[in-house]
């Protein structure tokens, strides 16, 4: 059994929420953060500081750092800030060093409480937090007959602040689809932090609406959203605005979820985030006979990086993608650094 | 007349007096066994349903009846509200501990209920709830002896000290 939020009252802008960007390749976006949307699940202490530190660029943060008996650490697109008792940024040494019952707090109220509740998470080493918001956990493995069973002695916390950025779809659109208006079977490759979950909702909500500017129209998306990050589903309402003909298989793992929506939902797209597990590779594969087109993403900072990972190996091999795009961070997240053409075996920006 | 009438007043009064002691008495092992009930129940949503604890304390309040019913909403909504699991256990303690019969003894070995209380795995959450039951069933055993016996005395004691007040004023 897993972590169920239906009980939790869903704040108003969950998400914080970047709307359509004037200049994609600029990251100088309005943006309305709702920072208490995102303070309420930290510990007294910790909740205090964060709300203090009003002269940050709040909108600019996007992890959040809590190490027992390290300071206090807010990591942003272009700077880090270590924040005092006062939430002002410090030099290290001045910081708040965080205390055990800080950490012991702030996975209490991510767990309602119910540690015990999030077993299956902690499996994996994550907690999705309701509006898609992702906190990595670390302590002391417990092992059972070589399976992790569960971490114990929880050490320390990244909370990944999801963020909606609309408009940067635009941007690569033209280059993945076909001249019939279908969708290329795509990849979208990065290093962790570059933006491969955010382009991919931005791409889904674009397919799945359509777009008159690129003579798109919509098509029925089906996306498995493994990990509850994609759509940040909550009682069956997505805080992310994935378009009007997506349809979305919550917290389902993708080698289930891909046949369940072929066969239950008829999509044009199957979209699904993070492959790596050699069981995902077998699900896609099984997809591509149905004729759908495969929109994924997955961690490498390099198509030649990519082609080498055991698990996605094969995906090469068969020549299952047609359109690789490949992001980094070097003038912010979601920088598009090329787009392979697979099919055509040439590479553009 | 008057005398008659005041005589009864003074008897009833203190009769009804006895009777609403003894009932509170009675009724103490009765909430200890309800307590005992509402434990298992969470004991089964934690171990078995893996429920969070919000959602357990919604089941436990539809399926209690009595003051247990207003003070598992209470903590159902603490929790919602975002507070832990321990200081909204002893909080909701505090707040509703006046519309029992439980003694202040009773409750802080209830109040162990709380320490530790979804902090850890389910396996542990299970020991602890059992060891706290198994208290609560002490308890019980001795409050239940107890209560009949000063039930019956409470009962007759009011009756009897009416009488008395009677025959003293007379």
């Amino acid at each position: 059994m897993s972590l169920r939020y239906t009980l939790h009252p869903m704040p108003q802008n969950s998400v914080p929420n970047r709307p359509q960007e004037k200049n994609p390749d600029l990251h100088k976006c309005s943006e309305k953060t709702d920072w208490n949307a995102i303070t309420r699940w930290f510990g007294d202490q910790i909740r205090g500081i964060l709300e203090q530190s009003g002269r940050i660029k709040l909108k600019e943060i996007e992890e959040i750092r809590i190490r027992i008996g390290r300071p206090l650490l807010l990591l942003g697109s272009r700077q880090e800030y270590f924040l005092d008792v006062l939430g002002k940024a410090a030099p290290p040494e001045k910081a708040y060093l965080v205390q055990r019952e800080d950490l012991m707090q702030t996975l209490e109220r991510m767990t309602q409480s119910s540690l015990y509740a999030a077993e299956e998470e902690m499996k994996h080493g994550f907690l999705t937090l309701p509006g898609g918001h992702r906190v990595g956990i670390v302590g002391e493995a417990v092992l059972n007959n070589g399976e992790l069973q569960t971490l114990k002695h929880i050490s320390g916390l990244n909370v990944r602040i999801a963020q909606e950025i609309q408009g940067r779809a635009v941007q690569v659109l033209p280059k993945l689809i076909r001249a019939d208006g279908l969708l290329y079977h795509t990849l979208i490759l990065s290093p962790p932090r570059a933006g491969k979950t955010t382009l991919l909702r931005d791409l889904i909500r674009n397919l799945s609406d359509g777009n008159p500017v690129l003579n798109l129209r919509g098509q029925t998306v089906g996306v498995v959203d493994e990990r509850g990050e994609l759509a940040g589903m909550w009682q069956g309402i997505p805080a992310y605005n994935l378009g009007c003909r997506t349809d979305v298989l919550d917290g389902c793992p993708k080698r289930m979820g891909i046949s369940m929506l072929v066969r239950s939902m008829s999509p044009s797209i199957i979209a699904v985030d993070e492959l790596g597990h050699p069981q995902d590779v077998e699900a896609v594969l099984d997809a591509l006979r149905t004729g759908v087109s495969i929109l994924s993403t997955a961690h490498a900072s390099s198509l030649e990086e990519a082609m080498e990972r055991p698990s996605l190996k094969e995906l090469f091999t068969f020549g299952v993608f047609e359109r690789v795009v490949v992001l980094s961070r070097r003038q912010g997240p979601g920088t598009v650094e090329t787009i392979h053409d697979l099919k055509g075996q040439h590479s553009s920006l | 007349m008057m005398t008659i009438i005041g005589s009864l007043i003074l008897i009833l009064g203190c009769g009804s007096l006895g009777l609403y002691l003894a009932a509170r008495i009675r009724k103490r092992p009765i909430e200890l066994r309800e307590c005992l009930v509402a434990l298992t129940l969470l004991d089964t949503e934690i171990l078995w349903g893996g429920t969070p604890l919000p959602e357990a304390f919604a089941t436990l309040k539809d399926r209690t009846d009595g003051a247990w019913r207003g003070f598992f909403a209470e903590l159902e909504q603490r929790l919602q509200k975002g507070e832990g699991a321990n200081p909204a256990w002893k909080a909701t303690i505090q707040q509703q501990m006046k519309n029992f019969c439980i003694k202040p003894e009773d409750w802080q070995v209830i109040q162990d209920v709380g320490k530790g209380l979804g902090r850890s795995d389910r396996h542990e959450q299970h020991k602890q709830i059992e060891l706290v039951k198994q208290q609560i069933v002490l308890i019980k055993d001795q409050a239940s002896e107890w209560s009949e016996k000063q039930a019956k005395m409470w009962s007759y004691l009011g009756f009897l000290g009416g009488i008395a007040g009677v025959i003293f004023l007379i």
